[in-house]
């Protein structure tokens, strides 16, 4: 047994393993599988319950509230993220604000310009040893943008997934060689 | 322009045939050698040939996960002449049958492809590994994707010869209710030989979420196509860890499969998995991987290696991260709680994990294709991202030894985040050095972005022993661009990379041709 990776061994699966090599495991299949989920189960219950997430991963029960005005818009810099980033004058100083795809801004006719006021919901995390707020929603004026899903997750390639039946038939219509 | 009069032509046949003789060329006799064949031609691709890729289609505006399988035949002389593909695209699923096509392969195993069926014409670019496979990408203004194809065997064409046990790795999105997920689900079954699954198990990560090891659900089957799918061109359907699939078989070893459970995607790959009880000691010396997906919706790649020691200790881990430009080179502080554990019940799953002091805990799932390959699933800080490892080579590793030609396929994301594609091929000389050519195509929503035919050189510069984290600089000469990769050496044969720069993510493949 590996003491680094704790966990309880299933002893009694040796005759199932035998039973496979002769070709009977079909048969067995039903209790063998009960006896291996209970193997991997143990398994992953005895790893630590919650491995610690690294600095990058989006934890939405962190979310705040960011607000200010924009000093600069860049789509397609130089900056990680990837992606179009907001420089925002906050009263607690500059943020940069990443908004995701630049594409996906433009197919939801939402842009940024210098001196516009606005405000984002999201939670601020470390790239590449900087500081950026990773922008859930976006929101310019009575303008709302949804950037990512309420887990954090980029809606970018996902959104077009969500059609209506109605939409779908539309979009089959125009046509385009698939 | 007009049309040159007789004697222009009388003159310029002339001059061409003064320069054919000086040249030793067509009706020279000057005792030289005759020049060596090209490696490829059209002849090259020939036959049936089974092929999968995913990408971003431009739909109601916007960019969109979407993913086609299918199989193609080539005759040998430039023509496609039959053939069938599944899609999962953002308007629903559908089947569709090639009406024809063409294809150029150049003597460096590059070329373009095109298939038409009822919708229109789509375009490719490809890099032949061989005449049995290779690396395509799609080239069309609103659509980017790539991928790989093998020569089909149609004697695998049958339920009896999908049989034994075999290994899968799907990822894709899956849709419930408004939510669009990223997944990744690897597992594997037993096929019986007569459209029966059993003993199949699974592992899945939805945005994150663990499903921890499941037992497949009733109703899993697969099956060749009756309706004459089946026998022409290798398709079938099966439900495989509670999701339905079309697939298409390669051969008895590799099925290539893509969800049919619209609005969810899926796609992936099967392999036969070698008839063992796997244990600890299964593993056994020095293995690289790559394995890419999403975070939180952000892209991310990583390759790297380590050593496995029999008994469950995991040694020399080594690994370069790119989340969406966030790089981590690993080792960052002290590696420690290296470890990995093999199911005891004999199926080849198990688990991996290591802690960087600095830079946090790596988790994984794997399943064992073999002792020496395995799929692999990222299970730490919401990722969702799979891949593969595999054993890497006892050989010494050389500049001299990885001297050659390579046909490579990447994807990842620029730096507006939208996908884009290579692929390409270019050779090494015994010093590092390299030189070739590469297509891509860079989506927007606007405007996408294709280049063909792009020069790029650079250095494949070997750290140590080559088995760990060595630098393989791209500098493309137009448009001007350098990409920075870490390149893992698997073996003589094949190489990983993953991109280090900060303003994109990418990751890919090197496979040398013959």
């Amino acid at each position: 047994m590996n003491p680094k990776i704790s966990r309880k061994r299933a002893t009694a699966l040796l005759s199932w393993a035998t039973a496979l090599l002769l070709g009977t495991a079909p048969a067995l299949a039903g209790g063998a599988q009960e006896t291996a989920v209970q193997g991997r189960k143990t398994q992953v219950e005895a790893r630590p319950a919650a491995v610690p997430a690294r600095a990058f991963a989006y934890d939405a029960k962190r979310e705040s509230v960011l607000e200010g005005t924009v000093v600069g818009y860049t789509v397609g810099g130089q900056i990680a993220p990837t992606g179009a980033h907001a420089a925002v004058r906050t009263r607690s100083g500059d943020v940069d604000v990443h908004l995701g795809p630049a594409s996906y801004l433009q197919a939801n006719h939402f842009s940024l310009a210098a001196g516009e006021q606005v405000r984002f919901v999201g939670v601020n995390a470390v790239v590449n040893g900087k500081g950026v707020f990773l922008a859930r929603i976006a929101q310019k004026g009575n303008q709302v943008v949804a950037i990512r899903s309420p887990r954090g997750s980029l809606l970018a390639k996902g959104a077009a997934r969500l059609l209506t039946e109605a939409e779908r038939a539309q979009m089959k219509q125009q046509g385009g060689a698939r | 322009m007009n049309a040159p009069s007789e004697t222009t032509v009388s003159r310029i046949s002339i001059v061409l045939a003064l320069f054919a003789a000086a040249c030793g060329g067509a009706g020279g006799n000057n005792g030289g050698p005759p020049p060596p064949p090209p490696k490829f031609t059209n002849a090259s691709l020939s036959g049936q040939y089974a092929f999968s890729m995913s990408g971003t289609e431009l739909c109601a505006g916007q960019g969109s996960l979407f993913a086609r399988i299918g199989t193609f035949t080539a005759d040998g002389h430039g023509n496609i002449t039959n053939g069938l593909e599944d899609l999962n695209i953002c308007t629903g699923t559908e089947i569709l049958q090639f009406a024809g096509g063409r294809y150029s392969i150049d003597a460096d195993g590059r070329g373009s492809l095109t298939l038409t069926n009822s919708t229109g014409t789509t375009n490719y670019s490809i890099s032949l590994v061989s005449s049995a496979q290779g690396t395509v990408a799609q080239t069309d203004a609103t659509v980017t994707a790539s991928g790989t194809f093998q020569r089909q065997n149609p004697a695998s064409f049958s339920n009896p010869a999908i049989a034994g046990g075999y290994v899968f790795d799907f990822k894709g999105v899956e849709v419930v209710g408004t939510s669009v997920d990223p997944a990744s689900i690897i597992g594997r079954f037993d096929a019986d030989g007569a459209g029966a699954i059993v003993n199949g198990l699974y592992d899945s990560n939805i945005a994150g979420t663990l499903s921890g090891q499941q037992t497949f659900p009733t109703g899993t089957f697969y099956g060749m196509d009756t309706n004459g799918d089946g026998t022409a061109f290798g398709r079938g359907t099966a439900n495989i860890a509670g999701r339905n699939f079309a697939f298409y078989v390669v051969d008895a070893t590799r099925i290539k499969f893509i969800g049919t459970d619209f609005p969810s995607e899926l796609l992936g790959e099967a392999f036969a998995q070698q008839n063992i009880a796997f244990n600890d000691s299964s593993l056994a010396g020095d293995y690289a991987f790559l394995i890419d997906g999403l975070n939180s919706g952000s892209p991310i790649a990583t390759s790297g290696r380590f050593t496995a020691d029999r008994v469950g200790n995991i040694a020399n881990v080594i690994a370069d991260e790119n989340h969406n430009g966030a790089v981590t080179l690993l080792p960052v502080g002290t590696v420690t709680g290296a470890a990995y554990a093999v199911d005891t019940n004999g199926f080849g799953g198990g688990l991996l994990q290591w802690t960087d002091t600095t830079a946090g805990t790596f988790s994984f799932i794997f399943y064992l294709i073999s002792p020496t390959q395995a799929v692999l699933q990222e299970t730490d800080s919401g990722i969702v991202s799979d891949g593969m490892f595999t054993a890497q080579t006892a050989t010494p590793i050389t500049a001299a030894s990885m001297a050659g030609d390579y046909a490579f396929v990447w994807t990842g994301v620029n730096s507006s985040g939208d996908e884009t594609d290579f692929a390409g091929q270019l050779t090494l000389d015994s010093s590092g050095g390299f030189s070739g050519l590469l297509d891509s195509n860079r989506f927007a929503t606007t405007t996408s972005t294709q280049v063909f035919n792009a020069l790029i050189n650079g250095n494949l510069t070997l750290s140590g022993n080559g088995l760990g984290a060595n630098t393989f600089n791209v500098t493309e000469v137009s448009p001007a661009d350098t990409f920075h990769f870490t390149a893992y050496i698997v073996d003589q044969n094949r190489i990983f990379v993953v991109c280090t720069d900060t303003n994109r993510v990418l990751s890919g493949t090197l496979t040398r041709q013959p």
